[in-house]
């Protein structure tokens, strides 16, 4: 009988070596934890220390417990601390003996090793002597008094040995000199210790001002472990909080925060970019203040911290120099600017001076910080973490991720707001003085005359503007030949370049990938192949370029970059463009401009007598020779290829060449431009850049647009504007590339490898492309070398080459390999179509016999085992139940294949998915034939559309699709000819009205946010399980762990073969990984972190087989998705037509008559199913084995038969064979069941409420709430949707009267009969799918607030709703009503980002908007109140008009809502407006959506309604 | 400038306007007027430019269909043609005799429920109108080769070889027995499928591309194997099948009973202006006869349209199998109905009526039995069903076996299979002697035009790959037939 679980101890001893094993089989990159928090701070703005702070703290780490993970003991935490002044009094008492009378100390808290004494002695000497070094005197060691007995095993298991040590200042210098001391003192230490090989060493913070107290217990027991904190003495002026949630589940204490000078709640996104150009920012950092140590604070990031740690690295560093803390948050963390409207220019003069100097650490962030004179709150440009604030009447500011973290009086309150996108509060503890944003921003723009130095700046477009046009071309047999040697085929020019000209678009396709990985290909692949574009998913979300651009630049700075702590005009002395695509006239004054300090390394070599070594060699050596001779820009060229001269591929030289000049210290020296003849489409644009090349000029896609325009074929446009055409389509598709990874700025995207390699060598990516990930290593030097020549000789040999046609996005004769080929269609389709297992089998074997395409294909069994015989595996129904058919939505399909997959997977106990979009009431019962067209799960997709509380309530599992494999980390977009009335009915839209998906989730910015979702998800249907769809990429065994953390049941793991029904084509073929990396190490870190065995493991992408089947099962996962294969069993002929709705065989679209042509029934679905369940079955036995169960996990089952070509360096696939040892658990889910999480008030409100749910009396209820009080209603909701249905109680049947602050998700899916009123204020997330519940959110009658002009209710309310009412006397925060498409609601004024995307109903903003109002809104109305006139400036009118009320119809709708509000919240300002009503009526705006104009009933205009009246 | 493709929503199907039955079956001219630009580029625009092409899947030549079409559809005819012409050496005539409707058409996905995209006649459009407008340009190698190739054969096969060779700069040689240059271009398929011009502009092309044609050749008889042999560095036979299968039935040896091809030379060398005796004598003249063609093949389709516009009083079909399992195009029986043609389904020959000239057909009625393993359906007679058909001329189209080449050519060494086909290795087109290769109808029997040309390409292919190893051996210095085995 073995044990069921391990002791903390046996945890962390089996977790270090399965770590080693890992490492050991090549997966030494493995990302092992990100994290996220809630992070706030409390403040006397007067500066004076007071207890209440501290305690206020405390209390307010208990009230975000539900933001952090609790492991499975209950107890420990992901982290938790305070950071606060040193109480001297406390200290001076410890070492009172020897201190001088009024002397000054300072304290370090030092995490020293446990269990090596030795160590610890050496660590206790080292800051000893450094201390002593510098003058200043060690007054004792202090064992800090902790209670281990409150955290959990594996926290004791690696708790380290936590002392402070205690300094004196017999120098008697001042505490400014004092504490830079102790920071160079403190860098020295950490250097000697990383030298002397003690890792576990780690100085929380040693200063003479503040002190952190941090660890690995829960939130709420920070004050028990360290009982220092409840000593009365414990006083201070300022406390930063910060309560970790990590993906993983390995205890990390130093990773616990705060950090030396911030705590941050975020991600840092382009953190290797920001490490690359700190590494060069290093070489000439130099302060006056460090002097001679100026070298003993580098290198500034120090190794084995987190993103967060590595941001506070960097702030330290420049705060230390002498910067203003809240001038290094705006230069690191700079608010959006470029393109924003409304602005102060001194302001903008300011950020634009911030962006000569330094790239910003992009992400959501929302960060505190305090280096004991200021103490500032920010957020990141686009805001997306809470960050809610309140000022009481005796000077205390509380800052927070929630409102009513800490219980204030509401009277007491004099403001209550937010920090908003880009902003950021403080407070100067000295002057005693509380900040404002605006106040803020004036006093940084006040320091220095940044608008003097900014017109410094040289703007190349307007030196482009003074100068000829040159245009590059070529005769056309050379531009034939050019484009033959790098593979540009015909495909390339009509499919890719042409649209690009013609739309100014990228070009987009539909279904997926199914050509073979780029190593593994026979055929000539671009460097680009092989990158997989990453994205952002679950930790951070990726943000939608084509509506909110405004938060996004690709302004690029050429030439040299100056020292980042200098604060000069020197610094502004930059050459600046608005894009890093060079056309040629552009790269023509790139080069006068520079003149002599540009230097042109040719990056060709020769066929005969020159490596591609020895080139690269040669390329670096030339350019750092440049850079030491003072050249500012490099540029990299392949023009001068010809028959002897081959060209090096640009990818590498580029990579090279930076990563050259980045361990030389001297990449900030210059700027790297390329010019390329390879470059045709944004995915190579964005490898380059992503490898550190600072512009791009595709010169021989401009040859072949200015030939293309010479024959004619862009009629109407010049030359000059197809040219500026293309280059809009690469910068909207840069845009796009870094939207997907959650990155709005190209400077900090630029350099940071953010891609993951598939195929390439291990030793090349180190050498030239470091940092950037690579599992399963592949092609180096000699394969790049073999087809580079192949290449050239085809191109440069005796016949005039022709252009290939092409293959790799559709099949073409003699083009790539694809794994759907015509044949195999056809016999998929007779062996359903005939029941015929015999056909199949052919089928499966004609897939077997193909080249390789995936990972898998270079696999077999392993067949260790004695064979069984098949009569004693596991049967096809009990296999089939495994199987699932991944989300494909109404809309995409057409109804009739929609159903015909669902009534297939119910017949034989499978799942189908409804994908987005809803699904109908009628569905939800059996026909009378006993055919089920309910699908077992539905799918929560960012677009929430048709997510109603009756359609949650449908569902026995719900997906929460994070990302999809065909364009992971993009929206999607149901284009408005495919709304049929049927598919607006379901999703609550207009028909013929285009409808968006977003990006990103709204409600899912960071970890804890899914948490919330899950949580959410689980009270609107108590039974259901939750999955949670991701995309393979590497970190996702991390993402997963957390996801599983969060309490997910099941963890979906898409390949990037994923289809679709409408794509760029660039992400359909460049982004995602295949499942089966993403698959294995999933699985590996769920195992490593004993997370396993509580989480299903589901996977999907391109499997159609038994084979492929059983491979992932023996790679870790226990359900699995098949998807296009159903298609071609129901018919799907692979057209690729989906985004065009002409699918001629009905499968994928919406036309009537060609919907009529569907042949597809369930019985051949089944057959499939069936088919792929027998072959299992046979591998099974051959195996040994009777069930797929004993197959999960199983990769010693599995082994390499084949390495690829003989010219790979290595194509090594132990990394994701390799077995972790799973300790005492299975390695398969034991839930029975689902991960129940726990109750919120609606536990004691069911209970309360038993007459109206048992007996439908009305009632009335009442509760006090806190803001741990989450998804308060939405159990209820359930509940009364599944007794009396979603609509079928009168409003208000039931009232929850609620005083305080409710939690996240207040009124979440709602159903009418509910009615819930709040006195106090609410949290994010207010009316979350709002399904037809009343909410109103009004102040206490006793709060001495203005109502309108404080912030009531958080960000993202109403996201989703389809029916309801919402009332909130107060400001909403950002993103107020987004994707709403049938709520009314009324509040008094949002934030950035209000009613993005709705596609109905109705909001009333009494009050100030934020930026980028309205953006992509496509139905519903808004009315703004807009006294100050400024909504012109705030709104995106890409899609909306706005126009003052002309229509009496619309006037009257408006007063009315008005009026219910006045009556509804008591609001003084409806009331107002009310009684001036014809006074203000003018001062109203109407917004309308233009798609809608002509479909309303009543017209918006009066022109057009009197017309429709005549 | 961009076409919007997918148009098969909403613009239908039309084909090149065929002549009236009445003014066609007077002549030989085609039957299909050509496209006009607006009209190709319209139905060009009904692709839906498929993710699989299977139009592309089913084309023996693999042409890159879709491409060309939606070319057309953009107006880019010179393009079209270039990628049209790139995988295909003489794409006119594949649009127009290629049995589309079996081939590409046939797999087009739009076929079932909206009929498919006219890829023959746009091909025909294509490149027809690159010949006006002068874009076929004589091939001019970069560099001549010193290696001569010899070409067995004026056909399809033995053409599109022809041409690749000589885009390699090799010396290209094509004996022919006839005295015209194409096979059974010119003298086999009737000048309404596809003028006689058509064909003749192909070889004149050939011609100016520097291939050498030795006309009225025939191995064996004007020129020794052995001597061809000596004469090229590489040997292409191509020869095509020639011996007609015949009924061996009572009345076979009646006057008036005549094998098609034979009649179809006939036919054809009149409309090209040449003295035929037979002809003249109305030996193989069907004007005023009741006429039988027995066979259910495309050249029994060219047989019975040849006859209508002879001035034939009847013209009978009589085919074993039905409609639905005829080897012929469906679209041949359509045009061939139309003009007159009575099929008889379901019937096969018993005996020849007649004393000294034939005077009818003795037939009796078939059925399909139960399909065998492969689902074909043999035919088998239906006891008691004899009937009697007037015939004054009988026309066999039985289709076609290999000549004895071995014997003919007194070269024993050339392997040939069971059916008398040369075998080759497919991998190399390689016949069992080394440099000779063989392609077309002889290697695989009686086939289409578009497989022949087909061979041809992959023939020439493998010449070149022979050569080239050769070349370089001989640079190396090592014996050349090392590498060439």
């Amino acid at each position: 009988m073995s044990r069921t679980c391990e002791t903390g101890s046996e945890f962390v001893a089996a977790y270090e070596a399965n770590l080693a094993r890992l490492r050991a089989a090549g997966l030494d990159d493995l990302e092992l934890g990100r994290d996220s928090c809630g992070v706030g701070c409390i403040v006397a703005i007067d500066g004076r220390p007071r207890r209440e702070v501290v305690e206020k703290a405390i209390q307010a780490l208990k009230a975000v417990w539900h933001r952090g993970a609790v492991d499975a003991d209950g107890k420990t935490g992901d982290g938790a601390g305070i950071h606060i002044q040193i109480p001297h009094d406390f200290f001076r008492e410890q070492v009172k003996a020897r201190l001088p009378e009024n002397g000054r100390l300072a304290v370090g808290m030092v995490f020293l090793p446990r269990n090596n004494f030795a160590q610890a002695e050496l660590c206790r000497a080292l800051v000893e002597s450094e201390v002593l070094r510098f003058g200043y005197s060690v007054l004792g060691w202090r064992q800090v008094p902790v209670d281990t007995s409150v955290i959990g095993e594996k926290a004791q298991a690696t708790q380290p040995d936590i002392e402070q040590i205690i300094v004196g200042n017999p120098r008697g210098v001042d505490d400014d000199e004092f504490e830079r001391d102790l920071y160079i003192i403190r860098r020295r230490v950490e250097k000697q210790a990383l030298a002397e090989n003690v890792t576990d060493f780690y100085v929380c913070s040693l200063s003479c001002r503040s002190i952190i107290y941090k660890g690995l217990f829960l939130a709420e027991q920070l004050d028990n472990f360290y009982p220092d904190l409840s000593d009365p003495r414990f006083v201070s002026n300022f406390a930063i909080f910060h309560q970790r949630y990590s993906t993983n589940t390995w205890p990390a204490w130093r990773l616990a925060q705060p950090f030396r000078v911030i705590a941050h709640n975020g991600e840092i996104n382009t953190l290797r970019g920001n490490v690359n150009w700190m590494k060069s920012h290093e070489t000439r950092l130099w302060s006056p203040v460090f002097g001679e140590y100026n070298e003993d604070v580098k290198p500034i990031i120090q190794p084995g911290g987190s993103d967060s740690a590595a941001l506070d690295n960097v702030v330290e560093v420049l705060v230390r120099a002498g910067r203003l803390l809240p001038l290094v948050k705006t230069l690191l963390i700079p608010p959006a600017w470029s393109n924003r409207i409304a602005m102060p220019k001194a302001h903008r003069d300011l950020f634009n001076y911030c962006n000569c100097v330094m790239e910003p650490w992009d992400g959501p962030a929302a960060l505190v910080g305090s280096d004991s004179r200021w103490v500032i709150a920010g957020m990141d440009r686009n805001g997306l973490r809470p960050m809610r604030y309140a000022r009481t009447r005796d000077g205390l500011l509380v800052v927070g991720s929630e409102t009513g973290m800490v219980p204030l009086s509401e009277q007491d309150i004099v403001e209550k707001g937010r920090v908003g996108p880009g902003e950021m509060i403080g407070v100067d503890l000295v002057a005693g003085r509380f900040f404002r944003d605006g106040e803020l921003k004036d006093f940084l723009a006040g320091l220095k005359p940044y608008s003097k130095w900014v017109e410094h700046i040289t703007r190349l477009d307007r030196l482009v503007a003074e100068r000829p046009k040159r245009f590059t071309t070529f005769d056309r047999a050379e531009l034939r030949r050019r484009q033959a040697l790098f593979d540009l085929s015909i495909e390339d020019m009509e499919l890719v370049l042409s649209p690009m000209v013609l739309d100014a678009k990228e070009p987009v396709g539909s279904m997926g990938d199914d050509t073979p990985l780029a190593v593994l290909s026979k055929r000539y692949r671009g460097l680009h192949h092989f990158f997989r574009q990453q994205f952002s998913q679950v930790t951070n979300p990726p943000i939608d370029p084509l509506r909110e651009w405004r938060v996004m630049s690709l302004k690029t700075r050429f030439g040299n970059l100056g020292n980042i702590a200098d604060e000069d005009p020197s610094q502004t002395r930059i050459l600046e463009l608005e894009s890093p695509v060079l056309l040629t006239s552009e790269y023509d004054a790139l080069v006068s401009y520079f003149g002599q300090d540009l230097r042109i390394v040719d990056c060709t070599f020769a066929v005969e007598g020159e490596t591609l070594k020895d080139a690269l060699e040669r390329i670096r050596r030339e350019a750092e020779e440049a850079v030491r001779e003072g050249a500012r820009d490099i540029v990299l060229t392949d023009e001068n290829v010809n028959r002897e001269r081959a060209p090096i591929p640009m990818i590498l030289a580029a990579g090279a060449v930076h990563s050259h000049l980045v361990r030389q210290g001297l990449r900030s020296f210059a700027s790297i431009t390329v010019r390329s003849g390879e470059c045709l489409d944004v995915h190579y644009v964005a490898v380059l850049i992503g490898v550190g090349t600072t512009a791009v000029n595709p010169y021989l896609a401009e040859a072949a647009i200015a030939d293309r325009h010479a024959r004619g074929l862009f009629p109407g446009f010049t030359l000059e504007e197809c040219l500026a055409r293309y280059k809009e389509a690469l910068n909207q598709g840069l845009l796009k590339i870094m939207s997907k990874m959650g990155i709005s700025i190209i400077s900090s995207y630029r350099g940071g490898c953010n891609f993951e390699a598939v195929g390439l060598s291990r030793s090349l990516c180190r050498e030239y492309f470091p940092g950037l990930v690579t599992r399963i290593s592949g092609i180096g030097l000699t394969g790049i070398t073999n087809k580079v020549l192949a290449q050239h000789k085809r191109a440069m040999g005796e016949a005039e080459p022709s252009l290939s046609i092409g293959g790799f996005y559709r099949y073409r004769r003699g083009g790539e390999t694809h794994a759907l080929e015509g044949r195999l269609v056809h016999q998929l389709q007779h062996a359903v179509a005939t029941d015929s297992y015999q056909a199949y089998k052919k089928f499966a074997e004609m897939v077997y016999a193909q080249e390789p395409i995936a990972i898998r294909d270079l696999l077999d069994f392993n067949r260790i085992l004695p064979p069984v015989p098949v009569e004693e595996v596991e049967s096809i129904t009990e296999i089939r139940k495994r199987f699932v058919t991944p989300g494909m939505s109404l809309g995409a399909l057409s109804p009739e294949a929609h159903e015909c997959l669902t009534i297939a997977m119910n017949r034989i106990g499978a799942k189908a998915d409804s994908g987005e979009g809803g699904e109908g009431r009628e569905r939800y019962q059996p026909r009378p034939n006993g055919d089920n067209p309910n699908s077992p799960i539905k799918q929560v997709a960012s677009g929430r559309f048709g997510v109603t509380a009756e359609y949650l309530n449908a569902a026995k599992e719900i997906e929460i699709k994070i990302a999809q494999g065909a364009k992971p980390g993009e929206g999607g977009q149901l284009p408005g000819y495919k709304v049929t009335v049927e598919i607006a009915r379901l999703r609550h839209a207009t028909p013929g009205v285009t409808l968006i998906s977003p990006p990103p989730h709204h409600d899912i910015y960071s970890i804890e946010d899914l948490a919330q979702l899950i949580y959410d998800l689980k009270q609107i249907n108590p039974d259901a399980k939750v999955c949670v769809k991701l995309v393979s990429e590497s970190g996702i065994g991390t993402i997963a762990a957390g996801v599983a953390k969060a309490k997910a049941d099941v963890i979906l793991i898409s390949g990037h073969v994923g289809g679709t029904g409408l794509r760029l084509l660039s992400s359909i073929k460049y982004a995602g990984t295949p499942w089966e990396l993403g698959l294995s190490e999933a699985n590996q870190l769920l195992t490593l972190n004993r997370l396993r065995h509580r989480v299903v493991l589901r996977t999907d992408g391109g499997i159609k087989t038994g084979r492929d089947v059983v491979i992932a099962a023996l790679l870790g996962a226990e359900e699995y998705g098949i998807g296009t294969a159903a298609l071609v069993a129901m018919g799907c002929i692979m057209v690729r037509q989906c985004h065009s709705n002409t699918c001629p065989v009905g499968v994928c679209t919406q036309r009537p008559d060609l919907r009529a042509k569907f042949e597809g029934t369930p019985e051949r679905v089944v057959n499939l199913m069936s088919f792929i369940a027998e072959e299992v079955r046979e591998i099974l036995a051959s195996l040994g084995l009777r069930s797929l169960q004993e197959a999960i996990g199983r990769t010693d089952l599995l082994k390499q038969v084949s390495r690829g070509s003989p010219d790979l360096d290595d194509l090594d696939l132990n990394p994701i064979l390799v077995r972790v040892d799973p300790g005492p658990y299975p390695r398969h889910c034991t839930l029975v069941g689902r991960n129940e999480v726990p109750d919120t008030l609606d536990a004691q409100m069911v209970k309360d409420a038993r007459p109206m749910l048992e007996d439908g009396e009305k009632m009335q209820l009442q509760y006090n709430v806190r803001n741990v009080h989450r998804a308060v209603g939405t159990r209820m909701s359930a509940y009364i949707t599944r007794r009396y249905g979603m609509d079928r109680l009168q409003p208000g049947h039931l009232t929850v009267r609620l005083r305080g602050s409710a939690g996240q998700s207040l009124g979440a899916w709602a159903v009418q009969g509910l009615k819930l009123e709040v006195f106090g204020d609410a949290n994010d997330y207010v009316g979350k799918g709002l399904s037809g519940g009343t909410i109103v959110v009004r102040p206490m009658v006793s709060s001495p607030l203005v109502a309108s002009e404080n912030t009531i209710i958080g960000n993202t309310c109403l996201y989703g709703a389809t029916a309801g009412r919402l009332f909130a006397a107060g400001r909403a925060g950002e993103r107020f009503a987004v994707r709403n498409s049938g709520a009314v609601a009324v509040v008094e004024g949002c934030g950035d980002n209000g009613c993005e995307y709705m596609t109905g109903g109705v909001a009333v903003i009494l009050g100030p908007v934020g930026d980028n109002f309205a953006a992509g809104m496509s139905g519903g109305m808004a009315y703004v109140w807009d006294p100050e006139d400024r909504l012109a400036e705030r709104i995106n009118a890409d899609m909306v008009i706005f126009q003052r009320l002309e229509v009496d119809h619309y006037v009257a709708e408006l007063r009315a809502l008005i009026e219910e509000h006045a009556r509804e919240t008591g609001s003084e300002l409806a009331r107002r407006l009310l009684h001036d009503f014809d006074l203000e009526l003018p001062r109203f705006w109407q917004v309308v959506p233009k798609e809608i104009l002509d479909k309303l009933a009543v017209p918006v205009r009066r022109a057009s309604a009197a017309a429709r009246i005549a | 400038m961009p076409a919007k493709m997918m148009q098969f929503v909403s613009v239908e199907q039309r084909q090149p306007d065929k002549r009236p039955v009445g003014e066609r079956t007077h002549d030989f001219a085609e039957i299909y007027a050509p496209f006009t630009p607006d009209r190709a580029r319209e139905q060009a625009a009904r692709c839906e430019q498929c993710g699989i092409p299977f139009c592309q899947v089913h084309c023996p030549l693999h042409n890159n269909i879709p491409d060309w079409l939606m070319l057309t559809a953009e107006g880019r005819l010179e393009e079209a043609f270039e990628i049209a012409s790139a995988t295909n050496n003489m794409p006119e005539i594949c649009g127009r005799i290629c049995p589309q409707d079996r081939l590409c058409e046939g797999h087009c996905v739009l076929e079932k429920g909206f009929r498919s995209v006219t890829i023959g006649a746009v091909e025909r459009f294509i490149v027809d109108t690159a010949f006006e407008r002068g874009w076929v340009r004589p091939v001019r190698p970069l560099r001549e080769r010193p290696e001569s190739v010899g070409i067995v054969g004026a056909g399809p096969a033995g053409l599109a070889a022809a041409e690749q060779l000589r885009k390699e700069g090799f010396q290209v040689h094509v004996y022919d027995r006839y005295d015209r240059a194409g096979g059974l271009l010119i003298y086999g398929i009737p000048g309404f499928k596809l003028e006689k011009a058509v064909v003749s502009r192909r070889i004149r092309h050939l011609e100016a591309s520097g291939v050498r044609f030795h006309l009225g050749v025939e191995i064996g008889r004007d020129l020794a194997f052995a001597k061809l042999r000596r004469r090229h560095a590489a040997l292409l036979i191509a020869t095509g099948v020639y011996k007609a299968r015949e009924l061996e039935l009572p009345g076979r040896a009646l006057r008036g009973i005549v094998k098609a091809l034979d009649y179809l030379t006939a036919s054809n060398r009149k409309g090209l202006g040449d003295q035929v005796p037979a002809f003249d004598s109305g030996e193989l003249d069907a004007a005023g006869k009741h006429v039988v063609v027995i066979g259910g093949g495309d050249t029994a389709m060219d047989c019975v349209r040849t006859a209508v516009r002879q001035g034939a009083k009847s013209v009978r079909c009589l085919y074993r199998r039905d409609r639905a399992n005829m080897p012929g195009s469906m679209r041949e029986v359509q045009h061939a109905e139309e003009e007159g043609v009575e099929f008889i389904w379901l019937a096969a020959p018993e005996a020849f009526v007649g004393s000294d000239r034939v005077e009818a057909v003795q037939a009796h009625r078939m059925r399909l039995g139960t399909p065998d393993a492969s689902g074909r359906q043999a035919p088998e007679p239906v006891p008691g069903s004899s009937f009697r058909l007037p015939a004054d001329l009988v026309v066999e189209a039985l289709g076609f076996d290999p000549e004895d080449l071995p014997r003919l050519w007194g070269v024993p060494e050339l392997a040939v299979t069971r059916w008398g086909t040369i075998k080759i290795d497919w991998s190399t087109m390689s016949t069992a002697i080394p440099g000779v290769f063989a392609a077309g109808d002889i290697v695989r029997g009686a086939s289409l035009v578009v497989w022949a040309i087909r061979d041809g390409r992959d023939a020439a292919a493998a010449i070149t790959r022979f050569l080239d190893a050769r070349a370089g051996a001989e640079r190396q210095g090592r014996p050349a037939l090392a590498l060439a085995s």
